[in-house]
C-alpha cells in the first residue's frame, strides 16, 4: 500500500469543510449532509420541546442528559459501536433502530475482528466526524438518508414515534441526538463503526480507498506494473558473437531486375569529371582503385594522386622516379595502405595516412600489371606471366610464385573469402587458383583475346565474370566450383572491366571502340539495361565506390568520371554508406554541367 | 512411486532448464546469434539448438541459477526474454513466461509431496511449447537488423536483488504489438505460462 494521501479520505474533509471534492464519494458524503440537514428541520417541526440544539459549542458530553443507556456512550461516546449496542436495550423498536442494528450487523459482518481494534484505538476528534463513506455499500445508513430526505416521511414516523409512547421515546431520541457537536450536527446518518474501521484498517479499506485504489490500479496497468512487484533486469550485457555471420552471404534481398529497370532511370550523364593528365593509354595496366574509405587513386605516368571522395581534396603520393612509371595500384581492404606495382618490377607498400613508402617487395624481372590484395597477402601479377605472393608481414615476403600464364598477367582478383584466386593474361587463359595450391585449379581457353576483365560475384561466391579483349569482345561466367561455363554475352566490343553491383542484381562492363561506352547488364537474364557512351576513347579502367551506387571510369580521353549507375532508389533507407558517397561540391546537381576540375 | 513423483527442488529446476532451453531455442530462431553458435542438443524428445558460445552459455549459467535463488521462496512470478534492436535500443520482441505457484500455504510440506503428474507428461507439455516456439518463427516478422536480448524478472517486492541485477522498466513494445499466446505447462509445482509480443510494422 502506497502512502495515504489526502483523497484517500475525501469524506473527511468534505464532511467537515463541505468542500466539493471530485471523487464520488464526496459527492456521497455531501448528500449525507443534506439529509444531515435537513433531519435536523424536520426535528425542529417535530419535536422543538425535546431538541437540545443549544449547546452547540459544548461538547457531546455536556448535551447527554438522562437514560442510563447515556452512561455508556459517556464513557466513549464517540465510539459508535459501543453507542449502537446499546440500542437493544431499548425496548421500543423504532425504525431508527432497527436500522441501526442492521447497521451494525453488517459493520460486523464486514469486520468481525476489527471492532475490538476499533475500541482500543484511541479516539480522536477527528475519527468521530468520519462519517459517511459506507453509505454507498450498506444498505442501512442508505435507508435512514432516504427517509430523512423526505421531509413528509420523517414527519409520519416521528409521529407515530411521537404518539406510541412519547416519554421512552423522547429519552431514545434524546439519546440519538448524543453526539451533536456544532459541525455535525446529527451523527445518526453516520455510520461511525465502519467509518472507523475503514480508517483504522489502512491495509484493506474496503470501501474508502475504492476510487482511488481503483484508480491507482489503472495508473499501474497502464504503466504495465504490478503493484507490489519489481522488475528486474539483469545488468551484464549479452555477449555479442565474434563469428562471422555467414548469412549475410545467402542471397541477400536485392532488387529483381525486371522491376528495377522498369523503374529505375540511369543517367546518361556523368555525375562529375576530372581531368587526368598524363593518363597511360595502355590496356594492361590497372591505374584506378576506389578505397573502403572512399578514396581513389589514380596513377598518371609517373605520380600517384589521392582523391577524396568525401572532401574532394587531391593528394600527391610522395612516389619519386625518374625512370619508372607505374602500372598497377590496389588498395587494401581497410582502405589504409596502397599497393603500388612499378614498370622496373617493385611492389611498394604505401601507408597514405603518413604519406610514406612502408616497403619495396622487389624480384619481379618485368614491370608488375596487377596487384590484388587478400588480407595480408599482395599478389602481384607481371608481364613475364609469373604471379607471386607477398606477405607484408615478414621480411621473406614471397611466400609464393605461381605459373600459369606464359604472357603479361593483366588480370588478377582475390575472391572476397580468400580462398580462390582468378587470373587472366595475354596468353588468352583464365585460371583459377586455390590459395593453398601453386597449380591452377583449373584453366580455361575461351577467350580469344587478353583477359583484363575479371570479377568476383558478390551474392554468388563462386561465380566468376571475365571479359576478353578486342578479338574476343566476349563476357564468359563461370561456376568455380564446378568449372562449368554458365553464360556468355558477345558485347560487340573490347573489353577493358568488369564490376559487379552490390545493389542490384547487375553488373557493368567498359568497353573500347567502336562507341567507348559502359553497359549495364541484368544478371541471370543478361538483358542489357543500357548503354552509356562515356568517353572519346577506350576505357581503360573502372572502380565501384564503396557504397556501390558510383562507377569511377578511366579512358584514354585523360578524362575520369563518375555515373552513379546504381542508385539507391530505396530513398527511406538512406544509409551512412550513401551519405559518404555523395561527391563533392554537391555532386549531382552538378553533374549536368560539364565540370572539369584538373587532379594536377 | 519413485520416479514418477516431483518435488518443489526437482520443479524448479524443471522451469529453470527450461526457461534455459527455451531461451536457447529463442535466440537462435530469431536469429540473434549467428547458427554457427548453436549445435544440436536432443532433449524433450526434440532436437534443440543449444549455445556453444562459452561467453553466453556463462551468461545463461548466471541467470539460471539466480533464478533457481528466487524460485525456491517462490518470489519471482514472471520471467520476461527482452528483443532488441542493438542500434535504436527498441524493443521488437517480448517472451514471457508466467510463473504461478500452486498451493504456496502447504509448499513448505510440498517437498516430498507426491503429485498426480508424472514427468513424461511434464515433458510432453514442455514439447509441445517448445515444437510453439520453433513453428513461431512462421507468423513473427523477420528481425532484419542487429539484435540482442535482454532478461527480465518480475520479482516481488521484498526480494533480496544481488548486484549484477537492477530495476528496469517492463520494456513493453511502443504500441503494444502483436499478442499471441503459447501452450503452458504445469509441475503441479509451478504453472508456466508462455507468451510472445512482437511488434507489427504498419504497412501504411
Amino acid at each position: 500500500m502506497g502512502p495515504r494521501t489526502m483523497q484517500d479520505f475525501p469524506c473527511l474533509f468534505s464532511s467537515i469543510s463541505s468542500l466539493q471534492m471530485g471523487s464520488p464519494s464526496a459527492r456521497k458524503s455531501s448528500t449525507a449532509r443534506s439529509s444531515v440537514t435537513s433531519s435536523t428541520t424536520k426535528s425542529a417541526t417535530g419535536r422543538q420541546t425535546i431538541l437540545p440544539f443549544v449547546p452547540v459549542s459544548k461538547s457531546q458530553a455536556v448535551a447527554l442528559p438522562l437514560s442510563p443507556a447515556r452512561k455508556n456512550t459517556n464513557a466513549n461516546p464517540l465510539l459508535d459501536t459501543k453507542a449502537l449496542n446499546y440500542s437493544p436495550v431499548n425496548p421500543n423498536s423504532s425504525l431508527k433502530q432497527t436500522s441501526l442494528l442492521s447497521r451494525l450487523k453488517s459493520v460486523k459482518a464486514h469486520s468481525s475482528s476489527s471492532v475490538p481494534k476499533v475500541a482500543t484505538k484511541e479516539n480522536k476528534p477527528t475519527s468521530s466526524s468520519q462519517p459517511s463513506a459506507d453509505l454507498t455499500s450498506s444498505t442501512g445508513p442508505r435507508r435512514t438518508l432516504k427517509r430523512s430526505n423526505s421531509a413528509f416521511s420523517s414527519l409520519d414516523i416521528v409521529g407515530k414515534d411521537w404518539l406510541q409512547n412519547a416519554p421512552t421515546k423522547r429519552s431514545c431520541k434524546v439519546i440519538n441526538k448524543t453526539h451533536y457537536d456544532r459541525f455535525i450536527p446529527n451523527r445518526d446518518g453516520m455510520n461511525l463503526a465502519s467509518s472507523q474501521f475503514n480508517l483504522s484498517n489502512d491495509s484493506k479499506s474496503p470501501y474508502l480507498d475504492r476510487a482511488s485504489q481503483e484508480y491507482k490500479e489503472r495508473v499501474a496497468q497502464a504503466c504495465g506494473i504490478v503493484p507490489g512487484q519489481r522488475i528486474l533486469a539483469f545488468k551484464a550485457k549479452p555477449p555479442t558473437s565474434d563469428k562471422e555471420d555467414l548469412r549475410k552471404y545467402f542471397n541477400p534481398m536485392m532488387k529483381t531486375s525486371t522491376s528495377s529497370s522498369s523503374q529505375r532511370r540511369i543517367l546518361t550523364a556523368p555525375e562529375k569529371i576530372l581531368d587526368a593528365p598524363g593518363m597511360l593509354d595502355d590496356f594492361y595496366l590497372n591505374l584506378l582503385d576506389w578505397s573502403s574509405l572512399n578514396v581513389i587513386a589514380i596513377a598518371l605516368h609517373k605520380s600517384i594522386y589521392l582523391w577524396n571522395a568525401d572532401t574532394g581534396d587531391i593528394k600527391p603520393l610522395n612516389y619519386e622516379s625518374n625512370t619508372n612509371t607505374i602500372a598497377s595500384l590496389s588498395w587494401s581492404s581497410d582502405g589504409s595502405y596502397l599497393a603500388v606495382g612499378t614498370s622496373d618490377g617493385d611492389t611498394q607498400v604505401w601507408d597514405v595516412e603518413t604519406n610514406t613508402k612502408l616497403r619495396s617487395m622487389t624480384g619481379h624481372e618485368s614491370r608488375v600489371g596487377v596487384l590484388s590484395w587478400d588480407k595480408h597477402i599482395v599478389s602481384s601479377g607481371a608481364r613475364d606471366g609469373s604471379i607471386w605472393h607477398h606477405d607484408v608481414r615478414v621480411a621473406q615476403h614471397k611466400i609464393a610464385e605461381l605459373h600459369g600464364h606464359t604472357d603479361e598477367v593483366c588480370g588478377l582478383e582475390w575472391r572476397s573469402d580468400g580462398m580462390l584466386l582468378a587470373s587472366g593474361g595475354n596468353d588468352n587463359l583464365v585460371n583459377i587458383w586455390d590459395a593453398r595450391n601453386t597449380k591452377p585449379k583449373f584453366t580455361k581457353a575461351s577467350h580469344n583475346a587478353a583477359v583484363k576483365a575479371m570479377a568476383w560475384c558478390p551474392w554468388n561466391l563462386n561465380l566468376l565474370a571475365t571479359g576478353g579483349g578486342t578479338s574476343d569482345k566476349h563476357v564468359h561466367f563461370w561456376n568455380t566450383t564446378t568449372t562449368a561455363r554458365l553464360h556468355s554475352i558477345y558485347t560487340g566490343s573490347q573489353v577493358s572491366s568488369i564490376v559487379w553491383s552490390t545493389q542490384y542484381k547487375e553488373l557493368v562492363t567498359s568497353h573500347g571502340l567502336p562507341n567507348n561506352h559502359l553497359s549495364v547488364w541484368e544478371y541471370p537474364t543478361l538483358k542489357k539495361v543500357i548503354d552509356v557512351p562515356a568517353h572519346d576513347s577506350r576505357i581503360l579502367h573502372t572502380a565501384i565506390s564503396p557504397d556501390g551506387q558510383v562507377i569511377a571510369s578511366a579512358a584514354a580521353d585523360e578524362n575520369l568520371k563518375f555515373w552513379r549507375v546504381f542508385e539507391n532508389i530505396d530513398k527511406g533507407k538512406i544509409s551512412k554508406k550513401e551519405e559518404v558517397s555523395k561527391l563533392v561540391s554537391g555532386g549531382k546537381k552538378q553533374g549536368q554541367a560539364r565540370r572539369s576540375m584538373s587532379i594536377r | 512411486m519413485e520416479g514418477s513423483t516431483i518435488t518443489l527442488d526437482g520443479s524448479i529446476g524443471l522451469v529453470v532448464e527450461f526457461f534455459n532451453y527455451s531461451v536457447n531455442s529463442i535466440l537462435f530462431q530469431r536469429a540473434v546469434y549467428p547458427p554457427e553458435d548453436f549445435t544440436v542438443k536432443k532433449k524433450y524428445g526434440l532436437n534443440i539448438l543449444v549455445t556453444i558460445n562459452d561467453e553466453l552459455q556463462l551468461y545463461m549459467k548466471q541467470v539460471c541459477s539466480q533464478l533457481e535463488a528466487w524460485l525456491t521462496p517462490g518470489k519471482i512470478s514472471k520471467l520476461v526474454l527482452v528483443i532488441k534492436d542493438k542500434d535504436t535500443a527498441e524493443v521488437v520482441e517480448r517472451w514471457q513466461f508466467d510463473i504461478h505457484v500452486h498451493d504456496k500455504s502447504d509448499q513448505a510440506g510440498a517437498m516430498t509431496m507426491t503429485t498426480t503428474k508424472s514427468p513424461e507428461e511434464i515433458y510432453k507439455e514442455i514439447q509441445a511449447i517448445m515444437r510453439q516456439i520453433t513453428a513461431s518463427v512462421t507468423f513473427l516478422p523477420i528481425l532484419e537488423d542487429k539484435c540482442t536480448f535482454n532478461i527480465l524478472v518480475y520479482a516481488d517486492e521484498d526480494v533480496q536483488v544481488p548486484t549484477t541485477w537492477e530495476d528496469s522498466d517492463p520494456n513493453l513494445i511502443a504500441g503494444g504489438g502483436e499478442h499471441v499466446k503459447l501452450r503452458s505447462f504445469d509441475t503441479s509445482m509451478h504453472k508456466i505460462d508462455a507468451l510472445v509480443a512482437y511488434r507489427v510494422m504498419d504497412d501504411a
